[in-house]
């Protein structure tokens, strides 16, 4: 007798391949994968990286808030940048023992290696001013830029940007401003003049306050996931991408406020109770403006506006760091060169290695950290592509063929943002582009 | 002693690396030790003039073994060495054949001062037919692609000057009425009859003209600069092509002072021509040492615009142009070497952001936008004192010819901005630049060009004091010429003041 084994059967697909200049990254999305091939390469430097930008990230958030609600108008703002020992050691709402809402592992307060760098930054202990007409420390420049392109763009989904223009906004401001000027007539005379302009920085103010609440999520999880992959639990891209989703969908409806702080006082200007949430208000608004589109650098032509590529439609505006050509330093995009010049001190050493390894070792340390930076980043935007999809679509491994071409429909119209050729997606494709 | 080290010197060590293994890296050492010590022996006799060295040789031929140095040599000496001391610097440390290549490059050294220390016009031909030899094996061994093509032009072209030269000097033995004299000093104490000065004149032109080179006698040079290994385009540009202004400066003007002043409206018109020639197909070229080989034509018009002037200014302005363009030309021709070495073309329309300063070549583009800057005859660099002393010189003498060769200095500013334009600014592609960073050795002989370059320009007297007091008595125009070349003749040129 002889027994004949049955060929494993092949499942078809539901649905015809993709024909999307893209399809293969479509493809790896619709299989639960990133944007970022899965290489080892690509999880360490992705990882590396996340380590690298938590730490500065870690300072951006609490300065955020303290310009927010501490230094707020004041006219002369010198030293914004010199956060108080109050916001250093304010805890995290999401990791450490007095968080709000722990989910994260670590600690609440600033993280050593933060405090430590500010103590001796890259030169050596030296006063606090010193350190900051030397340059010498986290480049609070480059997390201003992230919110202005906020600011600048503003409408990138949500409610957020309309509240700004209602009455009870305005209303709320004026508050603030007329209380923070108390006994200043001059400032409250050329408030009387000039009311729109105190009130737009008082918008901007709001936008700094968002991104610090977007920040101050961000740090935690990025911390953990360079604890997870220092222990072995995280092994592959798509497990980094999906530690980041399901990040997000944990705080997505955290709030998002603004308040003022005037000698006792706490001035509400954007309550928690008009439910302005982190997913909505900030996350989304913030990959818009600061990964796809950004702003110009002010005082300075970028790169692209030299070769005249400036759109003239806001609109048309591709220079965030998905689209930035991270290769002549300081050029088009977000101004990548003081994020590159932040991280720099904080790289893992297998990240390290790997510049040595290749190019110009570390002579041209800041492009290849540039690089896997965007690298990194085109990870985190999978996230977001991911999260929408599971909030707005159909789960991936859904049997219904409609559903799944639903599903086909939204990663080809993601994917169709990065058919410009500006695009870097065709890049990080390959292990080469460093 | 001292004029004989300039000699021995290189030739010793050219004969010494040939013992030594292949791949050792003493021969580069040795060839190195041996450019450098024979400039610091030529700065020696810079400070302390050597004596003449007079030894028979071939007595029957009236070849004698005449050296000394003037006013006139004593530049080009310290340009020869120096030069060849930096175009060994520039050669890469993994050069192919190492033994034979330095030692050619020292033997081309040992004619070029052999030329320039000779005191008779036989062992001048003698050296200077010497030189032809290593430098088209350097050019047919090393050369670029189409090296065989260049190699063989740039023989032709040398062995017809040879051949005119040779003639030239001949006709001087045999006309001198003293019998077979080939000495400096006899050729300079007997005026020969003006009839005859002129057919001289023709042959003394193209000996000198294919030399340096000029229009129409440039044929070879673009090709073979281009083709040239970066050491011996350096070494051909920088030291080599100046054998023919010193050459028409020591037997045009020095021994045919009639026909050269006859002659000179050509001779000028001819220079206003290579000048605009050159810099007009340097702007068309597309090849970076093309585009320098060009420039460097467009520079040789200056000096024979200036040679024709033949005045005291001039003729200080023909000896400043020496030394500032030998620096240049060889400064650019190592600048446009290394970028050649590091991303591999030399083709501008390929290139681009090469200022990037973390992935580009910044420090060679800085260098190379002050040797641009130097070669348009920007102020503070020895360029522009240089040109300024050729057009104040020639003005008065060709004021035609002059603001031609002005026109053409405004050419070369246009060529240098679009050259820098296109290869040091844009975008720099992130897939073509996987090229490491010039290391301090690769730009040392840049670096040193550079530093001579700039003080050049804010101290003049470096590149005019060294030969002022020897080409005042040269100039054929001015109120006092008459008189100076009536006392110039009768005294042999290594008698005239240092």
């Amino acid at each position: 007798m002889t027994t004949s084994i049955a060929p494993e059967r092949v499942k078809a697909p539901l649905i015809p391949p993709s024909t999307h200049r893209y399809a293969e990254v479509i493809h790896r999305l619709e299989a639960g994968g990133s944007m970022l091939p899965d290489t080892p390469e690509n999880l360490q430097q992705i990882i590396g990286i996340y380590k690298a930008y938590a730490v500065p990230m870690d300072f951006y958030w609490r300065d955020l808030l303290y310009i927010a609600e501490r230094v707020f108008l004041n006219p002369l703002p010198a030293f914004k940048y010199f956060i108080s020992q109050e916001y250093l050691d304010r805890p995290c709402s999401y990791s450490g023992e007095q968080s709000k809402l722990r989910i994260w592992r670590g600690g609440e307060k600033a993280h050593p290696e933060l405090l430590e760098f500010m103590e001796r930054g890259e030169t050596r202990r030296m006063p606090k001013l010193l350190h900051h007409l030397w340059h010498d420390r986290v480049n609070m420049e480059f997390a201003e830029a992230c919110m202005q392109a906020m600011l600048w763009h503003q409408g990138m989904g949500g409610r957020f940007n309309d509240y700004l223009e209602s009455d009870a906004y305005k209303a709320n401001a004026d508050r603030a401003i007329k209380a923070y000027f108390r006994g200043n007539p001059l400032m409250l005379g050329l408030y009387k003049l000039f009311p729109e302009m105190f009130l737009e920085q008082v918008r901007q103010l709001s936008y700094a306050a968002n991104l610090g609440l977007f920040w101050e999520v961000m740090a935690p999880v990025f911390f953990e996931m360079s604890d997870l992959f220092d222990e072995g639990k995280l092994t592959t891209v798509p497990q980094a991408m999906d530690f980041l989703v399901n990040g997000i969908f944990a705080v997505a409806g955290r709030p998002i406020y603004h308040h003022v702080y005037i000698g006792d006082e706490c001035i509400e200007i954007i309550p928690k109770s008009e439910g302005f949430t982190w997913l909505y208000e900030a996350a989304l608004p913030y990959v818009e403006a600061v990964f796809y589109r950004t702003s110009p650098f002010r005082g300075t032509k970028s790169y692209n506006a030299q070769a005249q590529q400036v759109p003239d439609n806001q609109a048309d505006f591709h220079y965030g760091i998905l689209y930035a050509d991270v290769y002549p330093v300081g050029s088009a995009g977000i101004p990548p060169t003081l994020l590159m010049q932040d991280m720099l001190h904080f790289l893992p050493p297998y990240l390290k290695e790997i510049y040595r390894e290749h190019r110009r070792g570390e002579e041209d340390e800041l492009v290849q950290l540039g690089i896997t930076f965007q690298r990194s980043m085109y990870n985190v935007t999978s996230a977001v592509i991911q999260a929408l999809r599971c909030a707005l679509l159909y789960p991936l491994d859904d049997t219904d063929p409609e559903h799944l071409m639903a599903n086909r429909q939204f990663f080809e119209a993601q994917m169709d943002r990065f058919l410009r050729p500006e695009a870097r997606l065709s890049d990080i494709q390959s292990q080469d582009y460093r | 002693m001292t004029l004989l080290l300039l000699f021995l010197i290189p030739l010793l060590a050219a004969c010494g690396l040939q013992l030594l293994p292949p791949a050792s890296p003493w021969v580069r050492r040795t060839a190195l030790a041996a450019s450098l010590a024979q400039l610091a022996t030529a700065v020696v006799a810079w400070r302390l003039p050597p004596a003449d060295v007079s030894l028979s040789w071939l007595p029957k031929l009236g070849l004698r073994l005449d050296l000394g140095m003037d006013g006139l040599s004593l530049p080009l000496v310290l340009l020869a060495a120096l030069i060849t001391a930096m175009a060994v610097l520039a050669t890469p440390l993994e050069q192919q054949r190492a033994r034979l290549f330095y030692g050619l490059l020292l033997a081309t050294n040992v004619g070029l001062m052999g030329a320039f220390l000779a005191r008779n016009a036989l062992l001048f031909v003698l050296a200077y037919e010497l030189i032809l030899i290593p430098t088209t094996l350097l050019v047919a061994i090393w050369g670029g692609e189409r090296r065989a093509g260049a190699a063989i032009r740039f023989l032709i072209y040398g062995a017809v000057s040879g051949i005119a030269l040779l003639t030239a000097v001949l006709a001087f033995g045999w006309l001198n009425p003293g019998g077979l004299d080939f000495s400096f000093a006899a050729l300079a104490s007997h005026r020969i009859p003006p009839d005859q000065q002129r057919i001289l004149l023709a042959l003394v032109l193209l000996a000198f003209g294919l030399k340096l080179p000029m229009v129409p006698l440039h044929g070879w040079q673009p090709l073979t600069y281009s083709q040239a290994p970066t050491p011996v385009a350096m070494l051909l540009s920088g030291a080599v092509s100046k054998l023919g202004a010193y050459g028409l400066l020591r037997f045009g003007i020095g021994f045919l002072p009639d026909a050269w002043s006859d002659g000179s409206a050509w001779i000028a018109a001819i220079g206003a021509v290579t000048a605009i020639y050159g810099a007009l197909n340097a702007i068309a070229q597309l090849d970076m040492r093309r585009l320098v080989a060009y420039s460097s034509l467009g520079h040789m018009g200056f000096l024979l615009l200036a040679l024709a002037a033949a005045t005291p200014l001039s003729l200080q302005g023909v000896m400043a142009q020496i030394l500032a363009h030998g620096l240049i030309i060889a400064l650019l021709f190592c600048l446009v070497g290394l970028v050649e070495t590091k991303t591999g073309t030399a083709q501008i329309p390929e290139l681009s952001g090469l200022l990037n300063a973390q992935r580009g070549l910044p420090f060679t583009m800085g260098l190379m936008l002050l040797a641009l800057m130097a070669a348009a005859g920007v102020p503070g660099q020895a360029g522009f004192v240089a040109e300024l002393l050729v057009f104040e010189g020639s003005w008065v003498a060709y004021p035609i010819p002059t603001l031609v060769c002005l026109l053409s200095s405004g050419f070369t500013a246009v060529y240098a901005v679009r050259l820098f334009n296109r290869v040091g600014f844009g975008r720099l592609d992130n897939a073509k630049a996987n090229w490491a960073s010039t290391s301090w050795v690769e730009r040392a002989p840049a670096l040193v060009l550079t530093a001579l370059v700039l003080v050049g320009g804010i101290w003049p007297t470096l590149l005019t004091g060294l030969s002022e007091t020897a080409t005042a008595p040269l100039a054929l125009r001015s109120s006092e010429a008459v008189t100076v070349i009536a006392s110039a003749a009768s005294l042999a040129p290594s008698q005239l003041p240092a």
